[in-house]
């Protein structure tokens, strides 16, 4: 029992970092980014560039973890969304397609072979019968630190409030004197900077490969699905939803089945109530 | 010098010509109504001089064109806006709603917010409320407090009585007179209750089919007998 709480804390709490990212952009641009699995493993892949190939200290890895992932993000805005304006079929096909492509370009950069991401942060503490590493403890509280400031940024600032504004009502912003295209960009931005970052824990909880993009991706969206638009405190919830039931079936059934339950949560929250538990009707 | 001046005003979504050669001018510190039936092209005026449209033509504010300007740089030019249906963010508490408004007039925040509290009372009780909850007249107060946060030199006012009873309406009739009396803000509205626009107006724009019909000051509308009973209804 203490086992199921302590493992679904942590897992959940990288689950939400996962998720928050891929929320900002669909809540804001009512887009699903289907490339964002792709800044999470580029996340990932800088950061092991970063500290292990060039030996640089893990702060300036995260740091280009957080540039690539911004990077991408604005290029994928500017390059892709907007030219595709109102399409959402064609946004939702060509992100997919640019995260295989993005897949090839790791392959041909790094190979195909899995790389094992030392941890952020070194040892073990016991809990009674249970192991936690101080790596997944980091990212849990990495995780509350970076929603936590998300959340006043978004709650407390100009900038927070015209992002919220924007996926709110366009034409309301539009009057109000904010420039939706330029917060639809900075929301790219800090959407791809998040994915990264979220990469680096994820890749030091799992390991690096070309095709480890998918099942950050399946959480991510089943956050969304199953959360609904536009909270980020509902986001957070789904994630330790989806958490929990991951570890309670990897405890009790069988570590095989654990992603079978957040797939069937999604198409059940589907035909049962599509604008999700948290959702806001069509808004 | 005209506050605003519009001439040869046409408008277009995509290859719909919705104004045909409008013209029209407002003096500083008064206030124009422009009324016509749905469908008559009053929001899409509106919409035009906020730079949301399509335009040809010249619409010039004190004096300086300002076609072609996105809407962001109208806002900072001096245009406030409270559009037809509000376009309220709904998830949004009233007090930020209303700091969305600021977002071009950050240094006006506490100014501007006393003077839509003075306006409008009810929204200082009720700023924690999301605009989602509140009712039709409540939330037309919070649209055109926003307008106010913007700092404008002039207001433009669509359908504000849209679906409101008609004491609502009376009330936000006192406050839009307070405004333009108390700050001397240049407001131009557009309504399809005739009555509630010459109630507030001194000049009128009857817009037809996208076209001014005829214009005037509203006593000379209000006494020629054919107008009056062609669009006044008695």
């Amino acid at each position: 029992m203490t086992q199921i709480l302590i493992q679904g804390f942590l897992l959940s709490g990288l689950y939400a970092l996962i998720a928050v990212g891929f929320t900002l952009i669909f809540s804001v641009g009512r887009v699903l980014n289907l490339a964002y699995g792709a800044y999470i493993m580029m996340g990932g892949y800088a950061y092991f560039y970063a500290v292990h190939i060039w030996h640089l200290p893990k702060t300036l890895g995260f740091l280009s973890a957080v540039v690539v992932g911004a990077i991408a993000g604005i290029l994928m805005y500017r390059l892709l969304v907007k030219r595709l304006e109102g399409d959402q079929v064609a946004v939702e096909i060509s992100t997919l397609i640019l995260a295989v492509i993005i897949q090839a370009g790791i392959v041909l950069l790094f190979n195909d072979s899995s790389k094992i991401l030392l941890p952020i942060v070194n040892g073990v503490w016991h809990v009674g019968s249970t192991t936690i590493t101080k790596n997944m403890v980091m990212a849990m509280i990495a995780s509350w630190i970076i929603l936590g400031g998300l959340l006043a940024f978004v709650k407390f600032t100009h900038l927070g409030r015209a992002i919220q504004a924007v996926s709110m009502d366009p034409k309301g912003a539009l009057i109000s004197g904010i420039r939706t295209d330029r917060i639809n960009l900075t929301t790219w931005a800090i959407s791809g900077a998040l994915g990264a970052v979220a990469g680096v824990f994820f890749a030091t909880h799992t390991q690096l490969n070309p095709s480890m993009w998918v099942s950050p991706l399946i959480i991510a969206v089943a956050v969304v699905i199953v959360g609904g638009i536009g909270s980020i405190i509902g986001s957070l919830i789904v994630a330790h939803i989806i958490g929990f039931m991951e570890i309670i079936t990897s405890t009790l059934i069988g570590a095989e089945l654990r992603g079978i339950f957040t797939m069937l949560l999604i198409i059940i929250v589907l035909v049962v109530r599509p604008q999700g538990l948290f959702g806001r009707g069509d808004l | 010098m005209a506050i605003l001046e519009i001439e040869n005003l046409y408008a277009y979504y995509g290859m719909a010509e919705s104004l045909h050669g409008v013209s029209m001018k407002l003096e500083e510190g008064e206030i124009v109504g422009v009324i016509g039936p749905n469908g008559a092209g009053k929001s899409t005026l509106m919409d035009s001089i906020m730079g949301l449209v399509k335009t040809t033509g010249s619409i010039k504010l004190e004096g300086r064109e300002i076609t072609g300007l996105d809407s962001s740089e109208l806002v900072n030019a001096g245009v406030g806006y409270a559009p037809e249906r509000a376009h309220l963010f709904p998830y949004m508490s009233v007090r930020d709603n209303l700091l969305v408004g600021a977002y071009t007039a950050r240094n006006d925040i506490e100014k501007n917010l006393e003077l839509v509290h003075s306006l409008f009372p009810v929204l200082r009780e009720r700023r924690s409320q999301e605009t989602a909850t509140q009712s039709g007249g409540e939330r037309q107060m919070v649209s055109l407090g926003r307008a106010l946060m913007t700092s404008p030199r002039i207001l433009l006012v669509d359908e504000p009585t849209i679906g409101l009873a008609p004491k609502i309406c009376a009330g936000i009739a006192d406050a839009l007179v307070r405004l333009n009396k108390e700050t001397g803000l240049t407001i131009l509205i557009a309504e399809q209750n005739v009555n509630f626009a010459m109630q507030l107006a001194s000049h009128i724009h009857v817009l037809e089919t996208g076209s001014v019909a005829v214009s005037g000051p509203t006593e000379e509308l209000k006494s020629d007998p054919e107008l009056a009973k062609a669009y006044f209804g008695h």
